[in-house]
């Protein structure tokens, strides 16, 4: 479904991706996982459209989307969030939604139909009339995933969405996203620190270290790569 | 058929009591100049004016967030295309108004595209608007077809009778002219408000990379706000130079002007449907019943009204930074959104 293939970024000839290619097959759940830095949020920026690659091609149910405007890929199917926060904040919960639900539509039944189903999946309901600037965090998070829910995306790239949740509302964002990826087949690619959430939902997970994959597989043998476990320890704590 | 949808929506998600207030509203105003002098008529002639000027720059501005500070550029623009044409070829001011539309969405988009194009935002861009209106006032000052810096006038005919076609008339006229004007600057900032352009302009203000993610052609949507914000204050431009009868560049295209067109919305809520009206009822009423206060007294100071303005504006920021109408919603339960949901909301949506 998503192909990226040998894509670079350098920014003033800092290299933060270099040569990165993955596969994300329709209907998976797929973790993008690697230490601080590694250049994880500038590859999404890459397949969003938010910068064009120097270098690669990026490919989406087919067709490619290399350089393509950030509205272009959100209307090609893919939605995503972001890292840090970005609220309509003199806008209401269910207007944030509406924005996304406007997507190929000038229709305001279409756009409330598909922002009030994407509040009711991340259970937002109750808070469909509170302006966005009064959330907390984590409702501001869950409001991101709302946004771009409601576009109906094929494809969904979740940046750290789970950053800074407590567990018990981690589980309940995990629970969300399998009921989506099972129920509406939904495709997910996400960057996460949460390892609790990247083992409970990833199938497969890419690992990424100073802008190169250098491991990809199931979770549970990923974590054991002892090329993993350098990249996000150091080499010297296996001398 | 989206037009009567989205009156439909407003009719039917308006708080009953905002739609009836200003049902009523409209019938006073309806009414009231038989029973006005023309002096007090001249003086709701002017709130009107700068309720429709201020809604066509809240558009921009309000909703949008793109700051202009040269507005007075597509008043001057509007007012010298429809003046030229009727003077120059007997053009009725009615299609010298579409004439004067064109231009003014025309070097919108201009100045729009150079901005939006190159990425030119906030205080550079409300620069930019400053320097479009300004050059053009110089440009004026040396346009001799009309009149140079030495002023364009409109021939006065005998005001008694009311000549709709050529808007030749008195007061009365121009009173329910400017009313008109207001009248379809609420309806077409209602009607933008509440449709998807309404929800793209404010996902734009707030958060332009979060708009673009969100399938919003950024691009797009600026050029429409501001194509529309000149479009309509072109037709205030229009009003100007036939309520008037003289235009001068130095006047009609001064920075001041500009900034005066700004104030109702300001003191009234940018952002806000009725704020613009509000903010221009407040400030016309004040000044000018200040003015007839100290004149009454014996008194005259220059430039009081610029006093007046610039403590209101004090006053307004300091104590109500949304401005005055959100307060009053709030108060006396106005208000669409944004409120606790409680059964009595949950009906108003039902």
């Amino acid at each position: 479904m998503l192909e990226v293939q040998g894509a670079s970024k350098r920014f003033r000839g800092v290299k933060a991706v270099s040569g990165a290619s993955l596969e994300v097959r329709e209907g998976e759940i797929v973790a993008l996982i690697g230490p601080n830095g590694a250049g994880k949020t500038t590859l999404f920026n890459l397949i969003a459209g938010a910068f064009a690659p120097n270098e690669g091609s990026i490919r989406f149910e087919g067709r490619e989307i290399t350089g393509l405007r950030p509205d272009q890929v959100c209307a090609a199917g893919i939605g995503r969030t972001f890292q840090i926060v970005k609220p309509f904040a003199d806008m209401t919960v269910l207007e944030n939604a509406m924005v996304g639900g406007f997507r190929g539509t000038a229709d305001l039944r279409v756009a409330r139909r598909r922002a009030e189903s994407a509040l009711e999946a991340l259970q937002m309901q109750a808070l469909r009339d509170r302006p966005a600037a009064s959330l907390t965090l984590p409702d501001r998070k869950r409001l991101e995933v709302a946004r771009a829910l409601a576009t109906e995306p094929r494809l969904l790239l979740l940046d750290e969405v789970m950053a800074g949740l407590r567990p018990t509302e981690t589980d309940r964002m995990v629970e969300a996203f399998r009921r989506l990826n099972r129920e509406t087949g939904i495709t997910i690619l996400l960057i996460e620190h949460v390892m609790r959430a990247v083992m409970a939902l990833a199938q497969r997970v890419y690992v990424l270290h100073h802008g190169e994959i250098i491991a990809q597989g199931e979770p549970a043998a990923v974590v054991k790569d002892p090329k993993v476990l350098e990249s996000y320890l150091g080499a010297e704590a296996f001398e | 058929m989206k037009l009567v949808d989205l009156f439909q929506d407003w009719l039917t998600q308006s708080p009953a009591r905002s739609r009836n207030a200003l049902l009523a509203l409209l019938a006073v105003l309806l009414v009231l100049p038989l029973g006005l002098d023309r002096y007090l008529t001249s003086i709701l002639i002017l709130v009107l004016y700068f309720a429709f000027v201020g809604q066509a720059w809240n558009i921009m501005m309000g909703f949008c967030g793109q700051l202009s500070l040269g507005h007075a550029l597509y008043v001057g623009l509007g007012a010298y295309t429809s003046a030229a044409l009727f003077h120059h070829f007997g053009v009725i001011p009615w299609l010298g108004a579409i004439v004067a539309i064109g231009v003014c969405v025309g070097v919108a988009s201009l100045i729009g595209w150079l901005a939006f194009r190159f990425g030119i935002s906030g205080t550079y861009f409300a620069l930019l608007t400053i320097a479009f209106a300004e050059f053009t006032r110089i440009g004026f000052d040396h346009f001799g077809w009309v009149g140079g810096s030495g002023g364009f006038f409109l021939k006065v005919v005998q005001q008694d009778q009311s000549d709709w076609l050529n808007l030749r008339g008195g007061p009365t006229m121009f009173y329910y002219l400017a009313l008109a004007l207001a009248v379809l600057g609420f309806v077409v900032s209602a009607l933008v408000l509440h449709g998807r352009a309404g929800y793209f302009f404010r996902a734009i203000r707030d958060n332009e990379e979060a708009a673009r993610a969100a399938g919003v052609d950024t691009f797009r949507y600026k050029m429409i706000a501001v194509q529309l914000s000149a479009g309509l204050t072109a037709l205030a431009g229009v009003f100007f130079a036939f309520f008037y009868n003289n235009l001068f560049p130095e006047q009609i295209f001064n920075m001041g002007r500009s900034i005066e067109i700004i104030l109702a919305p300001i003191i009234g809520g940018v952002g806000t449907l009725f704020g613009p009206v509000l903010g221009a009822a407040v400030l016309t009423l004040l000044s000018e019943g200040l003015t007839h206060v100290l004149a009454a007294t014996g008194h005259e100071i220059p430039g009081v009204k610029q006093i007046l303005y610039g403590v209101a504006l004090a006053v307004v920021i300091m104590f109500m930074p949304h401005g005055i109408w959100p307060r009053i919603a709030a108060r006396f339960g106005f208000e669409r959104q944004a409120r606790p949901k409680t059964d009595a909301s949950e009906q108003d949506h039902a």
